[in-house]
């Protein structure tokens, strides 16, 4: 029997979410019996940092035309390998992109279904995921004898948690090299590349933060933008601030100008006029900070702080920089 | 261009959610349905890739009789005909299951181009496509906000994570899996929705295509989350809220 | 010694005199008809107006004899010239006589004498209002020419002829009481006023005198109801998409057009910089007709009128309120609208937001009705079961909009102190206003038919809601698809019970701004005032009633993103903020949300805004609250 964790590699290091999902592959057997899988044209420093880990085995599956990545090199090469050794039982990746790229197909052409994005493991086991975008969640169980796939969703599972295996030396590192033809792969991907940083990009900033009527003065606003360059964030403003010509238009987030959803979204000032409200209401974290505890910003925030944003965002600034 | 887009007719994302007796799926009754977001997406770029360069869009869906609204939906907004797999047990076949049932009806068209949404709005599997890439032979690439007809078949451009992209050349036929926002979608037209109602819709049994229920993967139960959304107050003084304030973003939101 | 001194005519004419006569009233005649035939033709071959009713006949009699006969629209709107104005026109038609006579006498066919008795009186009442006339139009020449108000539009050399021409057919007709018989200045005299008059019947239908033929036809025949969009009929009428879809009331409309420009002049995007000018609109349907004809395919949306001008109306309908020759403005709008929607021609990221926004789900503003549902349960409000009297109509802005919710919850106040039962709907989706006036007759029907069936089983009779937007379009729109309930704005409802409301003596100086939908939809002025007038002295502010300016949301425009030019808002936030009044009372959640906006940009010292039913809430006993 045996039981594969696929990692990640990003950057020439293996990812945080590998580890995580090496954390959940504990739930379903011990570590000894877990073999990782480097995978790639290049993957020695990787299967080393591997090695260190609470786990069986290492094995890099290498091959020139492993790199780039392409659906089609990954699943034909982990299909050999899974093939190879007989007879696989579990096969846990952590559920990134690359993932749900090939591990469907992957899983297909062994019979299988991945259990994918998976938040946590119960007795049976039982693979708990999110339904309906997180309004539900559902246990779903593996049937028959095939292998059984499941992926990892990051952050369900705390990494921090291998720190508490002893530490039994390196783990054995084999190589197994796939026969792949250049044929056998259909797609040209091209090098990773961002967008042009465009002057303004509220659309796709990840973090906002969003100054309204509470700022006051046009003086003040580099005391909001001074939190929002600690965070790393895009600043925005309501209307009234953009009609003012404080901020210029381009910045201005509600029904007339953008719709936004960040992962955070911290509101400076600004009481939640509908306007606004529904040009925000996607972000994934929503922060307020005013000093009417009856704002209807309120009623859409995750956190809240009720106070005197003079006194707050400066603090706040300092408590973001300190961390 | 030959293309089949498939789509999913989900629960409206609006629509309240309760879970039905026996717990294992929702309440059906007096639910509003709608296209799968990202579908309609899939459908867009079909669309628009056939305004550029002609042919034909064919829209695919499996579900019970109430699909077929969405189906005409997407005749409304374009497509040249539908294909209906009426099947009332969908939610007892695993994606392999419906994957086989889409590629069946699908491979007689020997389509230039398959699309379809990323993933669905309600089980939010993600892998349907994939499989039915796998299942039909074809090449494919996922997460596409762009897809753009070369002389040698298409270059797309693929979402990766954290910002970043990746364009990929490959040739056709093809099997995409779009992603939401890389297009604008249109409304629905009152000449659209008239113009819809001569257009060819066809409707095979599941059964007919003979494709056996044997799920690998099953859902036993579902359950509402622990934990509702609800406004967390910090309180103290300006420096110790906003201490908790970073605390909060860092460990349980994990924004920062 | 005669009192009266007597009209001197030609006692006879010789042959060739008649010969000429003839020729020059044919010339004449054929010169007016070789515009006029066509311009008929092209009316009476558009398209029949499918809702086109002669009956109830009525109120067409009324408002002929109110706005042609007595013009009252006309002096109403613009008292000196309007005055000048009613004056040539009842010169005119008392002319109708003389003119007929005039022309008839050279013929010997002359009916009335000039010296018999009922022609002295009937000639001198004439020179009468000749001399009337005669002023009024040497005054309106000035104002034309030398005044030049803008909205009039450029200088046309045919103004100044049709002028004096009008002035020669008085000043001819004046001068022949005072030649003697049978001097020949009085030949001179009568082929002077002849020829005046030969020349101006073929300049009539070449010039924006056309409306003297048309416009009490265009007023007869309106379609009566304010601002009432006509439903589509069959599978290919998609609103006003080319010539093919201009019904015979929009062409007669368009000829009928007198480029007098009180539309321009009101029409708030015209008055804050944008492309939309409702006369451009008319006059553009105009020339469209004469170049391409009414069965073109050529789009209406393209040579002649822009889509941007046409997206850029509010749908207030102060154009149409003021037209003096019976246009109706909006339907027109809303009908190009409707042509470039329901094709799907018309491209706009908010525009197609809103769509797909009520495509899917159940609010304009694109919230989840989850939102509505907290709402609802925080205040308790009760579940409508078919035993409360009224059904509280929340709208999108009552169920979603922060401040939307406190004009309910003020309402709500209200009708519990007065001891009145209602509830609300457990769902409820948008009225369907604001894709009614951008023309996405697919939405709209879809909206009001899930609504109607929603009334039904709950057995809705009666409705009250903060929104005249919701009103509107339930009251009248929702018709094309079913019975709708009664329906009553919440002003209307608080002014019936206005007695049993808390009043109270107040220097606080209010003014209230009238919504388009309240007011020109509705002709509810004095609920909301008598509401608004519980808790303060009321100002007027220089525009009110039927004369208010919008406050820029209408016509689905507060979503569809900044607007050009300045914004209406705006202006209209600081001219009541000019009056110095402490309050500004709205009675609409659209105009409050507007006027919110606009007020916070002019920063410090703004009056307060309240809608009349906070107003009238505020010194409801506290025990009441909740």
């Amino acid at each position: 029997m045996s039981f594969f964790l696929v990692l990640e590699e990003r950057g020439g290091h293996i990812e945080r979410v590998s580890w995580e999902a090496l954390a959940a592959a504990h739930r379903l057997a011990p570590a000894g019996e877990i073999t990782a899988v480097a995978i790639g044209a290049e993957t020695a420093a990787l299967a080393a940092e591997a090695a260190h880990k609470p786990l069986g085995k290492v094995v890099r599956v290498e091959h020139p035309l492993l790199a780039p990545y392409t659906s089609d090199g990954f699943s034909a090469a982990l299909y050999q390998l899974f093939q190879s050794q007989s007879p696989t039982q579990w096969v846990v990746l952590p559920h990134t992109y690359q993932v749900r790229d090939y591990a469907p197909a992957l899983a297909c052409r062994m019979g299988q279904v991945l259990i994918g994005d998976v938040t946590g493991i119960e007795d049976g086991p039982v693979f708990t995921r999110q339904l309906l975008q997180g309004r539900l969640s559902g246990s779903y169980r593996h049937r028959g004898n095939g292998p059984c796939f499941v992926s990892v969703q990051a952050g369900a599972f705390r990494a921090e948690a291998l720190n508490a295996h002893a530490n039994a030396g390196p783990a054995p590192i084999e190589i197994f090299t796939p026969a792949l033809d250049p044929a056998q792969i259909r797609t040209r991907p091209s090098e990773p590349f961002r967008e042009s940083a465009q002057t303004v990009d509220l659309g796709s900033a990840q973090r906002i933060v969003s100054v309204g009527r509470g700022i006051k003065a046009a003086e003040n606003l580099p005391l909001v933008a001074a939190l929002a360059q600690a965070l790393g964030a895009e600043l925005a403003a309501s209307r009234p601030i953009c009609d003012n010509g404080w901020l210029p238009l381009e910045r201005q987030v509600g029904s007339s100008g953008h719709t936004v959803a960040p992962r955070l979204y911290l509101a400076v000032g600004i009481s939640g006029a509908i306007q606004h409200l529904v040009g925000m209401k996607g972000s994934a974290c929503i922060v307020a900070i005013n000093k009417d505890p009856d704002a209807p910003i309120f009623e859409v925030a995750d956190y809240g702080i009720v106070g005197d944003l003079f006194e707050v965002v400066p603090a706040l600034t300092e408590a973001v920089k300190a961390g | 261009m030959k293309i089949v887009v498939a789509i999913k007719q989900v629960p409206n994302r609006d629509a309240p959610v309760r879970i039905a007796a026996g717990g294992k799926w929702i309440d059906e009754s007096d639910l509003e349905w709608a296209m799968n977001e990202p579908d309609a997406h899939a459908l867009e770029e079909a669309l628009q890739l056939k305004e550029q360069h002609g042919g034909e869009v064919i829209v695919v869906s499996a579900g019970p009789e109430r699909v077929a609204a969405t189906i005409r939906e997407a005749l409304a907004k374009g497509a040249d005909r539908g294909l209906h797999i009426v099947s009332d047990d969908l939610g007892a076949r695993d994606a392999l299951g419906v994957a086989r049932l889409l590629a069946a009806v699908i491979k007689p068209e020997n389509p230039d181009l398959v699309l379809t949404g990323l993933q669905s709005e309600d089980l939010g599997l993600g892998q349907t496509g994939v499989i039915l890439a796998e299942l039909l032979g074809l090449p494919h690439a996922t997460l596409i906000l762009h897809v753009e007809k070369t002389d040698a078949g298409l270059k797309v451009k693929r979402e990766l994570e954290e910002g970043w992209f990746q364009s990929i050349d490959m040739s056709l036929p093809a099997l995409l899996t779009m992603q939401s926002g890389g297009n604008k979608l249109r409304y629905a037209t009152l000449m659209g929705i008239k113009r819809a109602k001569s257009k060819e819709m066809r409707a095979v049994s599941a059964a007919e295509l003979g494709i056996e229920l044997a799920p690998v993967v099953t859902l036993e139960q579902i359950s509402a989350p622990k934990k509702q959304k609800s406004t967390q107050i910090l309180s103290g003084s300006a420096k110790e809220a906003a201490a908790a304030l970073v605390e909060k973003l860092k460990t349980e939101a994990r924004v920062l | 010694m005669n009192l009266l001194p007597t009209l001197t005519e030609p006692r006879h004419f010789v042959l060739w005199e008649r010969a000429l006569f003839a020729a020059l009233a044919g010339a004449s005649a054929y010169g007016f008809w070789r515009r006029f035939g066509p311009i008929l033709g092209r009316i009476l071959q558009s398209k029949k107006d499918p809702d086109f009713r002669l009956f109830p006949i009525t109120k067409r009699v009324r408002d002929f004899v109110w706005e042609v006969l007595l013009e009252a629209k006309v002096i109403r709107e613009r008292p000196l010239a309007g005055v000048a104005h009613a004056l040539v026109f009842w010169a005119f038609c008392v002319f109708a006589l003389v003119t007929l006579n005039h022309c008839a006498a050279i013929l010997g066919l002359g009916f009335l004498d000039p010296a018999g008795r009922v022609g002295r009186i009937y000639f001198a009442v004439a020179a009468l209002f000749a001399i009337a006339c005669a002023v009024a139009i040497a005054c309106l020449f000035v104002r034309r020419f030398f005044v030049q108000p803008q909205w009039l539009g450029r200088l046309s050399w045919e103004s100044g002829l049709i002028a004096l021409l009008i002035f020669m057919l008085m000043a001819t007709y004046l001068a022949a009481f005072f030649v003697a018989a049978p001097a020949g200045a009085v030949r001179a005299l009568w082929w002077a006023h002849t020829l005046a008059l030969l020349a101006f019947l073929p300049l009539i239908p070449h010039t924006k005198h056309l409306h003297l033929v048309l416009s009490p036809f265009s007023v007869f025949l309106s379609r009566g109801g304010f601002a009432q969009i006509p439903p589509l009929r069959g599978d290919e009428d998609f609103g006003l998409v080319a010539g093919k879809d201009l019904t015979r009331l929009v062409s007669l409309q368009a000829y009928s057009c007198v480029e007098c420009g009180r539309c321009m002049e009101h029409c708030p995007a015209n008055a804050t910089g944008k492309q939309l000018n409702p006369k451009e609109i008319v006059l553009g349907l105009r020339g469209y007709l004469d170049e391409f004809g009414p069965a073109s395919e050529e789009p209406l949306l393209g040579k002649y009128a822009s889509q941007q001008a046409a997206f850029e109306c509010t749908t207030c309908g102060a154009c149409e309120f003021q037209c003096p020759v019976g246009i109706e403005h909006v339907p027109i709008l809303v009908g190009l609208r409707r042509g470039a929607v329901n094709t799907g021609a018309w491209d706009d990221a908010y525009g197609a937001k809103l769509f797909l926004a009520l495509e899917k789900g159940s609010n304009a503003l694109g919230l989840s009705t989850t939102e509505r549902d907290k709402f609802v349960e925080k205040n308790a409000l009760s579940i409508f079961d078919g035993t409360q009297e009224y059904c509280l109509w929340l709208g999108c802005m009552g169920a979603y909009d922060p401040h939307g919710r406190e004009i309910v919850l003020a309402l709500v106040r209200i009708m519990r102190h007065l001891g009145t039962s209602f509830g609300v709907l457990r769902k409820e989706k948008c009225s369907g206003d604001p894709v009614r006036r951008l023309g996405n007759d697919f939405l709209f029907q879809q909206l009001a038919e899930a609504n109607l069936d929603a009334m039904v089983q709950n057995r809705v009779k009666k409705i009250v809601s903060i929104c005249p937007h919701c009103v509107r379009t339930i009251q009248e729109d929702w018709k094309e698809f079913g019975t709708p309930p009664e329906v009553e704005h919440h002003s209307e409802f608080l002014a019936k019970f206005a007695s049993q409301l808390p009043s109270f003596q107040s220097q606080q100086k209010i003014v209230f701004h009238d919504p388009c939908y309240l007011g020109r939809y509705r002709n509810a002025y004095n609920e909301p005032r008598q509401v608004a007038a519980l808790a303060g002295e009321l100002v007027e502010a220089p525009r009110s009633r039927e004369r208010s300016f919008c406050c820029g949301a209408g016509g689905g425009l507060a979503f569809l993103g900044e607007e050009r030019g300045e914004r209406v808002s705006h202006v209209r936030a600081a001219e009541l903020a000019a009056t110095g009044a402490e309050v500004i009372a709205a009675a609409c959640p659209f105009c409050n949300t507007m006027f919110r906006d606009a007020l916070a940009a002019r920063g410090g010292g703004a009056p307060e805004l309240m809608d009349i039913a906070q107003i009238a809430a505020r010194r409801l006993p506290e025990r009441n609250a909740g």
